[in-house]
């Protein structure tokens, strides 16, 4: 099989994936600022400049999707990724989710 | 139905005891409750004639074909003898009510006396199973959600996420940032919980209508008319003739909330609820 690379493709592609990544690492940052925001390990002055930070780390990274035009890119890998991870955790509209407790209602009163 | 394409080009089971080796099959489309023999005329698959062979008072509605399964890479064949077994299926329920209906290449190897023989061994299981579907259909009930509906309800009504809101306006910049991912994060949580409760709902209010049901998965592209929406719950109902408009009228109700949109359809041959301890033998 030939691989056909387009110069502009895999420059958008990789690009993209790099973008993706970073969000990701981004959002985990986000996650532990807000654990240290409620626990109190952070005083305010401290989440103010935490909070900046990630804020000007996304615009960056808004900025830059926009640039090298790369928002499909990077939703694509995102959205793939995420299918992924709901799947494994079941966190998503299922059925699954539910039909379980309606068999046991039922069986419960039926006796 | 909708999922015709995955059935097609199915693999005929092996017969499981080892009877001698015949070429000639009977391509099963359903079984009926019946007391007499009836022909169908050539309305089967290929123009096949279509006719029944009876045991006490149920019957075979078959046409002879070889025995080996009808497959094609043509789609466009494929389609045609899935719209004739669709349509053989239909004449027959118009002739003996609601049938037992089989899936597309359902073959059974050997002659009319085989079948006979096959219909003998299974009665009182198809008998059953031909009681259960008697003067019932099934229907397929789809309920789709429109997400902006949705989420306005949820900002307006869920007093978390009201209180976040507010809390957000009185912030400084870099901490409402934060608090607006934080947000974020609790209304998807708070959607999908409540997309899933409706669907419970709905099923546990649906199921008072009808006489069994069953939850397929949502696992399943949406039909253009309803792009853009999301499916939270796909059920397959056998419903009794006399209460499918009591049915009708429930989704309606449901349909006519700007949240929701409900796709009602049938009457199918009770596919799902036939089962496969009858249907699995060919």
């Amino acid at each position: 099989m030939v691989v056909d690379i387009d110069e502009g493709n895999l420059k958008q592609g990789l690009l993209g994936l790099v973008v993706a990544l970073v969000e990701i690492i981004q959002e985990a940052l986000e996650h532990q600022a807000f654990r240290r925001m409620e626990s109190g390990r952070l005083n305010e002055k401290e989440t103010e400049r935490l909070g900046n930070a990630l804020m000007e780390l996304d615009e960056a990274l808004e900025h830059i999707k926009k640039e090298n035009d790369i928002e499909d890119a990077v939703k694509s890998v995102r959205d793939g990724l995420d299918r992924v991870a709901d799947e494994v955790i079941g966190k998503m509209i299922n059925p699954e989710r539910w039909e379980d407790e309606i068999i046991k209602a039922d069986k419960d009163s039926t006796g | 139905m909708a999922d015709e394409k995955d059935t097609a080009g199915k693999v005929m089971h092996e017969e499981e005891t080892s009877v001698k080796i015949t070429d000639e099959g009977r391509y099963l489309y359903c079984v009926a409750s019946s007391n007499s023999n009836e022909n169908f005329a050539d309305i089967g698959i290929d123009d096949s004639n279509v006719y029944t062979i009876l045991y006490n008072d149920i019957a075979a509605v078959v046409h002879k074909c070889p025995a080996k399964p009808y497959e094609s890479k043509d789609e466009k064949i494929v389609g045609e003898w899935i719209l004739s077994h669709q349509y053989v299926t239909d004449e027959a329920t118009k002739k003996f009510g609601t049938v037992m209906p089989f899936s597309f290449d359902t073959i059974i190897i050997g002659s009319d006396e085989e079948v006979k023989e096959w219909l003998k061994e299974g009665y009182s299981a198809l008998k059953d199973k031909l009681e259960k579907v008697k003067d019932k259909a099934e229907y397929t009930v789809q309920i789709f959600s429109d997400r902006t509906a949705i989420m306005e309800k949820i900002s307006e009504n869920n007093p978390d996420i009201k209180k976040l809101k507010e809390d957000i306006k009185t912030k400084s910049k870099g901490m409402a940032y934060l608090l607006n991912k934080k947000l974020e994060a609790k209304v998807k949580d708070v959607f999908i919980d409540t997309l899933n409760r409706y669907a419970k709902d709905f099923h546990s209010h649906i199921k008072n209508y009808v006489e069994d049901i069953k939850v397929e998965s949502t696992k399943k592209p949406v039909p253009d008319k309803w792009k853009g929406k999301q499916m939270i719950i796909d059920l397959s109902c056998l419903a009794h003739k006399g209460k499918v408009d009591e049915l009708g009228k429930i989704l309606d109700e449901i349909n006519k909330k700007k949240e929701f949109s409900v796709r009602f359809t049938g009457p199918w041959a009770p596919f799902s609820f036939v089962g496969k301890e009858t249907g699995g033998r060919k």
